[in-house]
């Protein structure tokens, strides 16, 4: 039989991650809407309450509470800072292939960084080429004696500017097919951030390019076999992702909820407040109804990852499934609000905005629906 | 090294309490699902805990009169840092005043053990009268200071600290062992960690009843309690109420006017 | 043949040497329920230079005055003031006592209680006898009042906030008997205050300002704070505050009014974006007139005043106050 209760430990951790939130991020939004850059002491406050080591294994340093745990932190952010969510879940996509792929060496080298946040990590597979068509990526590599030289352009990569850990997606320049995956450092030769990129929404996540210039790289830096690099970029991808983005929306969808039945309680038309009218109920319920779906589609697919089963078809349908569901819980929450929800002042026009850039994030909805056809169908 | 027992109450999340009001017509609390939390003031309770914890080297209790939900709070003040936890828990606590209350709390105290001094929030929010502090402090047989804002000195067996009062304060010198009361002007609380929620998987909370305790079921919960609520109305408000009406001008100007009519301005 | 009841007592309360207003309200009220009961109103009154004292207690009602002057007493002594009265409790029985809700007051008070073994009520905003001389206490809670007895315990112990009853006419004709306390040689000194360091409270004080604004949450921020004190300037009155308002940091605890806080009873309230709960509004008694400026037509305060202006604070306030001061100016 299934248990659809949280342990009393996990609703500790939600406890915790929301005092966190409330506290440590909240403060901050304002100037991170306003400069659009991701916010060092929210960086640092996310380290100092260990948010980063959530998914390292306890022998390299980390608290190895799992997925679900996970997902609960990032609900609970995301509610507050879909921004600082986002960079959070990034930082555990970055840390994940090293986990699942990396040598002894490179876990004990890395992680223990990582898990306390000296380090900060990311993944670099998106280009100008494609992301939803990863094979088009036009970054390569070549050997050179006991190096590699990595040369291309990675675009629309969080956190670029801010990580130094960073496992970088490219194909054999001989063998157009064969792709690996090497973790690159910052500071390496041939290697810098480059164009900054403005997002209309998750403001206070850092986005931009990084561009290898013959970028040498020992041969110590290569994350799983050679030629097996595809595997290691999605398997990371696929699953923790798709699921740091579950956590982002349906933090969403509560603020989203939240806002809305708080502004229908108090804003009284036709001398009652709104919140008695049908047609607002109808869409609380809408909200609501999504919510509770979106959550259980979440915590499913995380619980298997807990299990160490893959969870990757599960963690698709979750993706779209709830990052579809915020668009809509936001462009309802900017319908119950009237005019109101356009105003900056009023942070349902933030969460219009947070909303169309969850779309795109590790995966389009068109895409999810691809490999979720390609589930069904096989 | 320093023995230390916390007092804390699982309260309805004060946010929400007042979903619970008494119905006008059955004159009976109605039902209200909230939530329990740590009561606000034992945060601060914990806190003073914690940091005497860091500073001399302490053994933490936390202790809670209340029913089964209450453990999760004792097991929130297990993660903040606290050694161990006990739960007095059993149908006959119930319905206890502050008087009963603080009775079976210090059979508590004296099960655990000898302790240096024993924190508590200076009220309840749901409550909050206040007296649980100083009964305790009786029925141990040890000193009391109510409302600590500030620790002042740490002596051999004796401390300075400052209980507030509304336009200042008073100094005080007490002998341990003590019970303190503590205010929100002591300190800030400490939030969860994650690592300390892992910490305190291995923590241990007893549960004891009346029978762990000793004492005979007359003295705790609603028998033990000297006082009772004997009846509960809804207020009525005798006054009739005039919305001013007109532009915001006008209203500002007809309130003028009722104001100087009724010659209160 | 029936019991005489045993006295009704008052432990009084005197800082530097004034009697506190609680006091006399409270031997006020004593009076009233020992006429009832047929019994007598005893005060008990502690600290030291006190000769003079025992006069007023006698003209606010007192028929017999236990009077400890000691310089040992000076200061509130929790473990002396606390053995002097329940000593002479045992030895005089009380039917009831009744205590100023001040800051000595709430921890003497159960301290006394739990020594005597017997109940005590909190935040009591009516005394009454009720069936069998039994005293209701009445105390607000969960939006309306509960009433509390202590049916067996004797004494029944109360604490009262000032304000709550009125301070009764002085009759100084009124005379009594004056016992003088001994103050015991050894007691346990475990806990002494050294020091009483108190400050100069700033402008009106609330409880005996004769207008009172009040404000809550929905003040918004401290710029909208800025305007209610300014509102309460132009009006000469005190600022008041609910307790959302002393989280948010706009506000004192010591200008709460309410049920934990102060009770005010002005000519003229005033609350501005704050949206009437109860434990707030028992802090107000007798007003004579009471206005509410919020925005939400439903807040529960607009049933419990004289006059409602259904508005944004931020917007209303500073129109009211030109109209004030147009007012003032003819």
């Amino acid at each position: 039989m299934i248990d659809f209760t949280f342990t009393e430990e996990q609703e500790l951790f939600r406890q915790a991650a929301r005092e966190f939130a409330e506290t440590k991020v909240a403060p901050k939004v304002p100037e991170m809407e306003e400069t659009g850059e991701v916010n060092d002491d929210v960086v640092k406050a996310l380290a100092e309450a260990e948010m980063m080591a959530i998914t390292i294994p306890k022998e390299y340093g980390g608290l190895g509470l799992g997925y679900v745990a996970r997902l609960i932190a990032l609900e609970e952010i995301a509610r507050v800072s879909v921004a600082t969510a986002m960079t959070l879940q990034i930082f555990a996509l970055g840390i994940e292939p090293i986990i699942r792929f990396g040598t002894e060496e490179q876990k004990k080298k890395y992680l223990p960084g990582l898990a306390t946040g000296e380090r900060l990590a990311t993944v670099a597979v998106t280009e100008p080429t494609g992301g939803s068509d990863p094979k088009s990526g036009r970054t390569s590599y070549k050997k050179d004696g006991d190096n590699y030289i990595i040369n291309g352009r990675k675009c629309f990569i969080t956190n670029s500017h801010i990580a130094d850990t960073i496992t970088v997606l490219a194909r054999d320049e001989e063998e157009p097919d064969v792709f690996s995956t090497f973790i690159v450092e910052k500071g390496m030769e041939g290697f810098r951030p480059g164009h900054k990129e403005h997002k209309v929404g998750m403001r206070g996540c850092n986005t931009g390019e990084l561009i290898f210039e013959n970028c040498r790289v020992p041969r110590a830096n290569l994350l799983g076999p050679e030629g097996k690099g595809m595997r290691v970029a999605m398997t990371a991808i696929s699953e923790v992702g798709r699921g740091g983005m579950v956590g982002c929306a349906l933090g969403l969808q509560a603020a989203c909820l939240e806002a809305s039945v708080k502004f229908a309680n108090e804003r009284i038309l036709y001398g009652k407040p709104i919140s008695k009218l049908q047609t607002i109920q109808n869409k609380l319920a809408e909200m609501k109804i999504d919510l509770e779906a979106g959550r259980l589609l979440g915590y499913r697919a995380a619980a298997l990852q807990d299990q160490g089963l893959r969870a990757s078809n599960e963690f698709a349908v979750a993706k779209y499934f709830t990052t579809e569901a915020a668009h809509k819980a936001a462009k309802m929450a900017v319908d119950i609000h009237g005019g109101y929800g356009c105003m900056e002042e009023y942070a349902v026009s933030r969460y219009w905005r947070d909303a169309a850039v969850l779309g795109p994030s590790a995966g389009t909805s068109d895409i999810m629906k691809v490999i979720i056809a390609r589930w069904v169908l096989s | 090294m320093l023995d230390i027992v916390v007092c804390v109450k699982a309260v309805p999340d004060p946010k929400e309490a007042d979903k619970i009001r008494i119905d006008p017509v059955t004159k009976t609390l109605t039902r209200a699902d909230v939530p329990l939390v740590l009561n606000p003031l034992d945060k601060h309770a914990m806190e003073a805990a914690l940091q005497l914890k860091e500073r001399f080297d302490a053994h933490i209790a936390v202790l809670s009169m209340g029913p089964p939900e209450a453990g999760k709070i004792v097991r929130e003040c297990l993660a903040l840092g606290a050694d161990q936890g006990v739960l007095l828990c059993d149908r006959a606590f119930a319905g206890a005043d502050a008087y009963a209350t603080a009775y079976t709390l210090a059979k508590g105290i004296e099960k655990i053990g000898p302790y240096d001094v024993v924190f508590c929030g200076m009220a309840s929010s749901d409550g909050s009268t206040e007296w649980v502090g100083p009964e305790l402090a009786t029925f141990l047989g040890v000193p009391v200071v109510t409302r600590v804002k500030e620790m002042v000195e740490f002596g051999e067996g004796w401390w300075k600290v400052k209980a507030s009062l509304e336009d200042g304060y008073r100094l005080v010198r007490v002998k341990l062992p003590a019970v303190l009361t503590v205010t929100r002007e002591l300190n800030t609380p400490r939030t969860l960690s994650f690592s300390g929620i892992i910490k305190a998987r291995k923590k241990e909370i007893r549960e004891w009843g009346v029978s762990d305790l000793g004492v005979p079921s007359d003295l705790v919960g609603l028998k033990g309690s000297p006082t009772i609520v004997s009846s509960m109305t809804t207020r009525e408000s005798k006054r009739e109420v005039e919305i001013i009406g007109g532009t915001r001008e006008e209203k500002a100007e007809r309130l003028v006017q009722r104001l100087v009519e009724a010659g209160v301005i | 043949m029936e019991n005489t009841p045993g006295p009704v007592w008052v432990i009084a309360e005197q800082i530097d040497g004034r009697i506190l207003t609680v006091s006399l309200q409270l031997i006020g009220q004593a009076r009233k329920l020992a006429y009832e009961l047929g019994a007598s109103v005893e005060v008990v009154l502690l600290g030291d230079e006190l000769d003079e004292h025992p006069q007023q207690l006698f003209a606010a009602g007192a028929d017999r005055v236990y009077l400890g002057s000691d310089p040992r007493l000076a200061f509130y002594q929790p473990e002396l003031y606390t053995e002097i009265i329940v000593k002479l409790a045992q030895e005089r029985q009380p039917e009831m006592v009744l205590i100023g809700s001040t800051d000595v007051g709430r921890e003497l008070a159960p301290l006394v209680a739990a020594r005597l073994e017997t109940g005590l009520t909190a935040h009591c905003i009516d005394l009454a006898l009720g069936e069998n001389g039994i005293l209701e206490q009445i105390v607000p809670a969960y939006g309306g009042l509960i009433s509390i007895i202590c049916p067996e315990k004797r004494p029944q112990m109360a604490t009262v906030a000032r304000g709550v009853f009125p301070t009764p006419e002085l009759d100084e004709s009124r005379a009594g008997e004056v016992i003088l306390l001994d103050v015991p040689d050894e007691l346990p000194r475990r806990v002494q205050t050294l020091e009483i360091v108190r400050e100069e409270p700033e402008g009106v004080p609330l409880e005996s300002a004769p207008i009172v604004v009040a404000g809550g949450a929905g003040v918004g921020d401290l710029e909208g704070w800025r305007q209610i004190a300014e509102l309460a300037k132009v009006l000469n009155g005190a600022l008041g505050c609910t307790r959302p308002a002393v989280d948010e940091g706009w506000a004192g605890m010591e200008t709460m009014i309410g049920q934990s806080g102060k009770m005010v009873s002005p000519e003229l309230y005033i609350g501005v974006g704050l949206s009437g709960e109860q434990q707030h509004m028992v802090g107000i008694v007798g007003a004579k007139v009471m206005v509410a400026i919020n925005n939400d037509p439903h807040a529960p305060i607009f049933e419990q005043v004289d006059y409602g202006i259904i508005d944004d604070c931020r917007e209303f306030v500073p129109v009211l106050i030109d109209k004030i001061r147009e007012y003032q100016a003819m």
